[in-house]
């Protein structure tokens, strides 16, 4: 299913739940995994000075600078490394998501992996629910699934056996459905969960909905999944399918975790067209940021492809 | 009647001193070295109480206990996880406590009988 794993990663502290997944994926599937480290951004345009990620210092950008930052990484990864068949190390210089999706151009990984926010304020109320600028720029131009794990309780999976899709019915859903199923379909005995959360928040409705209303928009969703994916699941037998009513986000990570799944298939759907502000679709956001398994972000780039 | 401790760990020399720990603490053993014996082996020995390595060869902690927790005749036993991964207390949300590795015995023993209501 994947043989060519890009994994971002600061070698630092933050990416260390990521790593956990990326390293275990790349054993499981065979893959080789591509270790990208994004050193600094230059000080001004072509500047050889850049400000390292890691130590925060103004360093000379040179070979020599970049093989004493691959020494790092390795001797930081050194446990893991020593498991893994079929690695390299690229290190380069520059903004981050541009350089990851550079290097996934490049490439053309399976998948990248992207571990959680490196914003230094730490324990701050914006870290803990809002996705760095980094993860929100590559899952939305990548050519490619973006797996995100930004918790450590993401991390402690070991394989894929049970899939949830947050369906939302979007374009970009349709791609994120096929690549679940795809995905379910590699691996033996792997449950397929096909969940959609209808939202129900006043802001979104404009109204308090009756009961009534609520169980025909459930009965109508669960229609929508029968025709629009269920039908498409020729011969695939270990699947289900759930509508639950409330705050989306809320609902996808409850579901997953009552499923135990260990991953979760969600479209990019951001209306945003402007690459460098766009934001993820705000409960996209919140599923990564809250999910207790690694979540794979489909965009609408996928779904053209 | 000795409550039963079913140990689940790939590293022989902590399964060999849980086992230790536990039996001189009056309790009856059994021991798996990955997750699908460990599944045998609590359906063969119904256990009191499972402790959980995560990290392990092929399947990881975790996948015992979605296995424990969807069969009726186990889904009640309680799992303690011993690992030395950071973040350890956030893989299984229902475990009944987590400890890290390296651990204190008197501690371990505290948290057991506490599980187990002794």
């Amino acid at each position: 299913m994947f043989k060519d794993i890009l994994f971002g990663t600061s070698a630092s502290p933050a990416g260390d739940y990521a790593a956990r997944v990326a390293f275990e994926l790349a054993g499981r599937f065979d893959a080789h995994l591509r270790l990208v480290h994004v050193l600094g951004v230059p000080s001004r345009g072509f500047s050889y000075l850049a400000e390292d990620v890691r130590t925060g210092e103004q360093v000379v950008i040179d070979d020599d600078y970049k093989a004493w930052v691959e020494e790092e990484i390795k001797t930081y990864y050194a446990k893991q490394l020593e498991k893994c068949n079929d690695y390299s190390i690229h290190v380069c210089v520059g903004h981050p998501h541009r350089e990851i999706l550079r290097e996934a151009r490049n490439s053309n990984p399976d998948l990248i992996v992207l571990g959680g926010p490196t914003e230094e304020n730490e324990g701050s109320a914006y870290k803990k629910i809002v996705a760095g600028s980094t993860i929100q720029l590559v899952s939305k131009s990548a050519l490619c699934p973006v797996l995100l794990v930004s918790r450590p309780a993401a991390s402690f999976w070991g394989g894929i056996s049970s899939v949830v899709f947050g369906a939302d019915f979007s374009k970009a859903s349709d791609a994120a459905f096929k690549f679940a199923k795809k995905v379910a379909a590699s691996i033996p005995g792997c449950e397929l969960h096909i969940f959609h959360a209808m939202d129900i928040g006043p802001v979104h409705t404009g109204l308090s909905l009756s009961q009534e209303e609520i169980e025909d928009k459930i009965r109508e969703a669960r229609k929508k999944i029968r025709h629009k994916y269920v039908a498409n699941l020729e011969g695939f037998e270990k699947y289900s399918m759930e509508v639950w009513e409330g705050l989306p986000y809320v609902e996808i990570v409850k579901f997953a975790r009552e499923k135990q799944a260990d991953l979760i298939v969600m479209a990019y759907s951001t209306k945003d067209v402007d690459a460098e502000n766009a934001r993820l679709g705000s409960n996209m956001e919140q599923v990564i940021m809250r999910s207790t398994c690694p979540v794979i972000s489909v965009n609408r780039k996928m779904a053209k492809n | 009647m000795p409550k039963k401790i079913l140990v689940i760990d790939d590293d022989p020399n902590i399964a060999d001193y849980l086992t230790t720990i536990f039996e001189n603490n009056g309790y009856e053993v059994c021991s798996a070295n990955d997750v699908n014996t460990g599944y045998e082996v609590a359906k063969a020995e119904k256990p009191d109480l499972v402790t959980l390595d995560l990290e392990m060869p092929t399947e990881w902690g975790p996948r015992f206990y979605r296995k424990l927790s969807q069969d009726d005749e186990l889904k009640n036993i309680p799992v303690i996880v011993i690992s030395a991964l950071s973040g350890n207390q956030y893989a299984i949300q229902k475990a009944a406590a987590t400890i890290t590795k390296p651990f204190d015995r008197d501690e371990l023993m505290k948290i057991v009988k506490d599980v187990l209501m002794e």
